[in-house]
């Protein structure tokens, strides 16, 4: 559902949701949120792919 | 004290007395058949003019026409209308098409304005509308396409929340809250009662209010008076201070007593009628006005441009014009699979978007990649770092984001409540 994507310089700076909808890592963000949320229910994303953003 | 006695016609009498007074004084009556006024009688005066009056908390009533120059002190309300898009005019993400509500994630068939629903045991469609009434060219319909019973823990409803920063003043929260006036247009296949609820952000202050439609498929204009709320906390920055949500359904325990605050969960009032209840059924809403202060006025209608500007800031589609449209990002290539852009959004944002593309591509002066991923790489309200992934690019080389042969392409940006 949730996959990680990290930067440049392999950090991890947000996550995609569905292959679809890219969330940034901002607290006043609402997917965001709805993503910690998710998360705080235990669940984990995928991690991000090796090597790319 | 000198006086004058003068008898009534038929019965007592009236004194007109002269109080201490030094020099000599003259006080000249009318010359006409009149009454003459007095300080504490109430009484309607035609064609006078007033000189420099100080007007103590005054009711202009509803003048049919009048102009007020040159006044000082005149406290108008910028910001009267806290809601935004009201009027149902934008639309960013649909261009009129119409959108189904069948879950709980909030789905949006004019801007800032969302329809929520649960599960898919009750569907509606939500739409913009060119049926309005007088003075209005757009409403947002709602059809029921699959009824459903609310269950006691079901809500069905057409909502917005607003942001703290324009709803701070109203002083929620607190001693002092300010009173709003919430108004409306609103037309239904059904009559009847129906509900609604004011709430806050952490979901536990609520104001259940209901009003009536009496005449079915007929624009009927609605006020609701809501006295502010003292208790709770109420959100005054970026976050969402406040929610106005009009009930299309809801369940015996999602309903509460109209016109009082409370902390049980209210997304309706008691006793309303359920729409979703019924398959067809449709619910038109327009002119959507929350005010501070105790009285209704006329709609605060501002011009397109600002509108757009004020939804923008939750959410901006930059949308193709064309099958080849260029789509306002210019990007920077670190390795053959990552382009990177900075846009310029049109206004600061609530928050760092989040984004979405649709067939869209990256492109220089002679090859097209298709983009296969979109990411937000570096937080910004206003020139975020935006990260797609394609295949082939030639490091350090410059791309633009263009559209991918489609018409429909779009790069969106959503910092929604």
């Amino acid at each position: 559902m949730y996959k990680e994507v990290k930067n440049l310089e392999g950090a991890v700076v947000s996550v995609v949701k569905d292959n679809y909808l890219s969330i940034p890592f901002d607290p006043d963000n609402t997917d965001y949120q709805q993503y910690l949320a998710w998360v705080a229910e235990g669940n984990t994303p995928t991690p991000a792919d090796e090597g790319t953003q | 004290m000198a006086s004058v006695v003068i008898s009534g016609d038929t019965s007592g009498a009236i004194t007109i007395s002269a109080p201490a007074v030094a020099g000599t004084n003259t006080l000249t009556l009318p010359v006409a058949t009149d009454t003459l006024v007095g300080k504490t009688t109430t009484d309607t005066l035609t064609n006078k003019t007033l000189t420099s009056p100080t007007l103590t908390t005054p009711a202009l009533g509803t003048p049919a026409s009048g102009v007020l120059t040159s006044c000082t002190g005149v406290n108008y309300d910028g910001y009267k209308n806290r809601i935004i898009n009201g009027a149902m005019v934008i639309d960013q993400r649909n261009a009129g098409a119409s959108v189904t509500v069948n879950s709980s994630t909030a789905t949006y068939p004019v801007d800032r304005f969302a329809g929520r629903g649960v599960s898919s045991a009750g569907v509606f469609t939500a739409q913009q509308s060119s049926t309005a009434p007088t003075g209005f060219n757009n409403s947002v319909v709602c059809t029921v396409t699959t009824s459903a019973t609310p269950a006691s823990t079901d809500a069905y409803l057409f909502r917005q929340n607003i942001e703290g920063y324009n709803v701070a003043d109203l002083g929620f929260g607190a001693a002092g809250a300010s009173t709003v006036t919430l108004s409306f247009w609103v037309r239904s296949s059904l009559t009847g009662t129906f509900g609604g609820a004011i709430q806050n952000d952490a979901f536990n202050r609520f104001y259940p209010f209901s009003y009536t439609i009496s005449s079915a498929n007929t624009f009927e204009y609605k006020t609701v008076t809501i006295t502010g709320d003292t208790s709770g906390t109420w959100l005054k920055t970026n976050g969402n201070g406040m929610t106005v949500s009009f009930s299309l359904g809801a369940g015996s325990s999602r309903v509460n007593t109209a016109g009082t605050w409370t902390s049980s969960t209210s997304e309706g009032a008691t006793g309303q009628t359920n729409l979703i209840s019924t398959n067809g059924a449709t619910f038109y809403i327009t002119g959507v006005q929350l005010e501070k202060g105790s009285t209704a006025t006329s709609f605060d209608y501002r011009s397109y441009g600002t509108e757009l500007q004020l939804c923008q800031r939750y959410y901006w589609k930059n949308l193709a014009s064309s099958t080849y449209s260029q789509l306002g990002m210019t990007c920077l290539t670190p390795n053959t699979t990552t382009t990177v852009g900075y846009p310029n959004l049109p206004v600061v944002m609530r928050s760092t978007p989040s984004v979405t593309v649709s067939n869209v591509r990256m492109v220089d002066s002679v090859t097209g990649l298709a983009v296969t991923a979109v990411s937000v790489t570096q937080n910004s309200a206003i020139t975020p770092e935006v990260s797609f992934t394609v295949s082939g690019a030639t490091q350090y080389r410059v791309y633009t984001l263009q559209a991918n042969n489609n018409a429909s392409a779009y790069i969106d940006y959503s910092a929604e409540l």
